[in-house]
């Protein structure tokens, strides 16, 4: 069951002599919908998500921060002080680091999360291999975890999370170690999502996050410096020049145009359809 | 045969080794490695995982002895007392320091072929199944977990590392000096990447609440607390051999 995630004026400092990563972050995501999160290194995209999946007070105790975060009708002020799993599941940029290597299989790797979760239902295979069809992985049940492809342990640790039903899904620069082809995959899997999970990610490749997000946010320096629909992103992205590495406004000029493209040729394709 | 011999047999047997190690004498520790050696090809239950973990343990087998040998010649070398046993390139070697190298030869190589061959039959998965039930915290096990991990992937990385310096012009296929000096500069990379990885999968670890309270199929086994009778038979022979080697200690 996907929740609504709000965030008001949430800042943070990984210690009181630094800088700010984030600074006075308001934000709002309905449930089940999809918000990514993109700007340049170090805008604070990651920071964001360690703070809503619990990992950043536990790794960096002497972080000092403010605001609030509310998960449906959890409220935490400032950081949660604990891993938030299943409550937010957070899956890393790097996918092969999130394959534990302690089960010999894919199957009994996304079942590692029940176990250690206690929450291994009563037929365990139908709901896991359900779950690896939905992700396009089900005829990777009985491979070992560590010998699949980049994409592939992706989906992996996709499931792992999954698994636990988690009403907010985290995912930090899911498409980093993507093809073309993978990426895809994934988008297809993000939108399938859509209603049942409330998913927030972050990524470099503007297009990505156009082709799948309902709200955008750019960050700098900790800062939003917009939010809105892609629609209005694209429309004002002359604007964050400054902010958007040359090839994100390559890739969303490329977006736009294939979008008009496709915009243009759409009563075509429409009519031939039907006449089919 | 191996699921005969289960994790509480080998843990047992590695443990005997290692009495043995301290007490017995350095022929009957070399008697004790060919076993080692032969088990590894005999007996299912010590036969490698996979290819890898043979590969490795041959290596180690070849370093081992060449090791030994200098250990052995060293200190025959340089431990003067004794008669004079032969002599060598105007080199002497004596019978006390023979001796000694000797027992530290057999000590050392019985020591970690006993780890060792425990490690390349076991597998992680198997062998992190085994403590979590057994009761292990998960904080311990997280921590031998990642130094396992660290472990099995040490190779691997020191050869990227290896091929990165190569590709920068590092002349690391020059000759033993070359690649002893390369090595040194491969080891901030390798430590501050391990230590990177080791982080990153504690987290993602953690964030599939592996830290967590541990859930009722990870309970210690309560149920079941059936006794492998070879088990205490090897943790018995062990016992014994303490005993008498404290006795004979006692009696000198």
């Amino acid at each position: 069951m996907a929740q609504h995630l709000t965030i008001k004026d949430l800042s943070l400092q990984y210690s009181a002599s630094d800088p700010k990563a984030l600074s006075s972050l308001s934000l709002e995501v309905e449930a089940g919908s999809c918000c990514a999160i993109i700007g340049p290194t170090g805008a604070g995209k990651s920071s964001l998500l360690h703070c809503l999946a619990g990992t950043m007070r536990r790794h960096h105790p002497e972080s000092v921060a403010s605001g609030q975060i509310q998960i449906g009708e959890t409220l935490f002020n400032g950081l949660p002080n604990h891993i938030l799993f299943p409550i937010a599941g957070l899956v890393l940029q790097d996918p092969y680091v999130q394959i534990s290597g302690v089960r010999d299989t894919v199957f009994e790797e996304v079942l590692f999360t029940l176990e250690n979760l206690g929450m291994v239902p009563q037929d365990p295979r139908k709901t896991i291999m359900s779950l690896l069809e939905r992700l396009g992985i089900d005829h990777l049940a009985d491979r070992k975890p560590t010998s699949l492809s980049g994409g592939e342990t992706q989906r992996v640790a996709l499931a792992a999370i999954l698994i636990a039903q988690p009403p907010i899904l985290l995912l930090d620069e899911p498409t980093t170690a993507l093809d073309s082809n993978a990426q895809d995959k994934l988008r297809l899997i993000l939108r399938s999502l859509r209603g049942r999970t409330t998913v927030l990610l972050t990524d470099t490749q503007i297009d990505f996050a156009l082709s799948i997000a309902d709200q955008i946010l750019l960050l700098d320096n900790g800062t939003i410096i917009f939010r809105g629909d892609p629609r209005t992103l694209l429309s004002q992205i002359h604007n964050f020049s400054s902010t958007l590495p040359i090839e994100s406004w390559l890739q969303a000029q490329s977006f736009l145009s294939s979008h008009e493209k496709l915009s243009r040729h759409r009563p075509m394709i429409a009519k031939a359809l039907s006449l089919k | 045969m191996r699921a005969n011999l289960d994790l509480s047999s080998k843990l047992a047997l590695v443990f005997l080794l290692w009495v043995c190690a301290f007490t017995l004498s350095w022929t009957f520790q070399f008697v004790l490695c060919l076993l080692l050696v032969i088990a590894r090809f005999v007996l299912p239950a010590f036969r490698p995982i996979s290819q890898r973990s043979a590969a490795a343990f041959s290596k180690f087998i070849l370093y081992s002895i060449s090791v030994a040998v200098l250990v052995v010649c060293l200190n025959a070398l340089f431990i003067k007392s004794g008669s004079m046993i032969a002599t060598l390139l105007g080199f002497s070697f004596y019978e006390d320091g023979l001796l000694f190298g000797l027992r530290t030869a057999s000590r050392l190589i019985l020591l970690s072929f006993s780890i060792l061959m425990f490690f390349i039959s076991t597998s992680l998965p198997v062998l992190i199944g085994y403590l979590q039930n057994k009761g292990l915290p998960p904080y311990l096990v997280l921590m031998l977990l990642l130094t396992l991990h660290f472990l099995d992937h040490l190779p691997s990385r020191i050869h990227q590392i290896f091929l990165a310096q190569q590709a920068r012009g590092a002349p690391v296929d020059a000759g033993v000096f070359s690649r002893t000096k390369a090595l040194l500069s491969i080891l901030s990379p390798l430590v501050l990447s391990s230590i990177v990885e080791s982080i990153e999968r504690g987290t993602a670890l953690e964030l599939r609440g592996f830290l967590s309270k541990p859930s009722p199929e990870r309970q210690p086994e309560q149920v079941e607390t059936r006794v492998n009778p070879l088990t205490v038979c090897l943790y018995f022979i062990s016992i014994v051999i303490i005993a008498y080697s404290i006795y004979r200690w006692l009696n000198i």
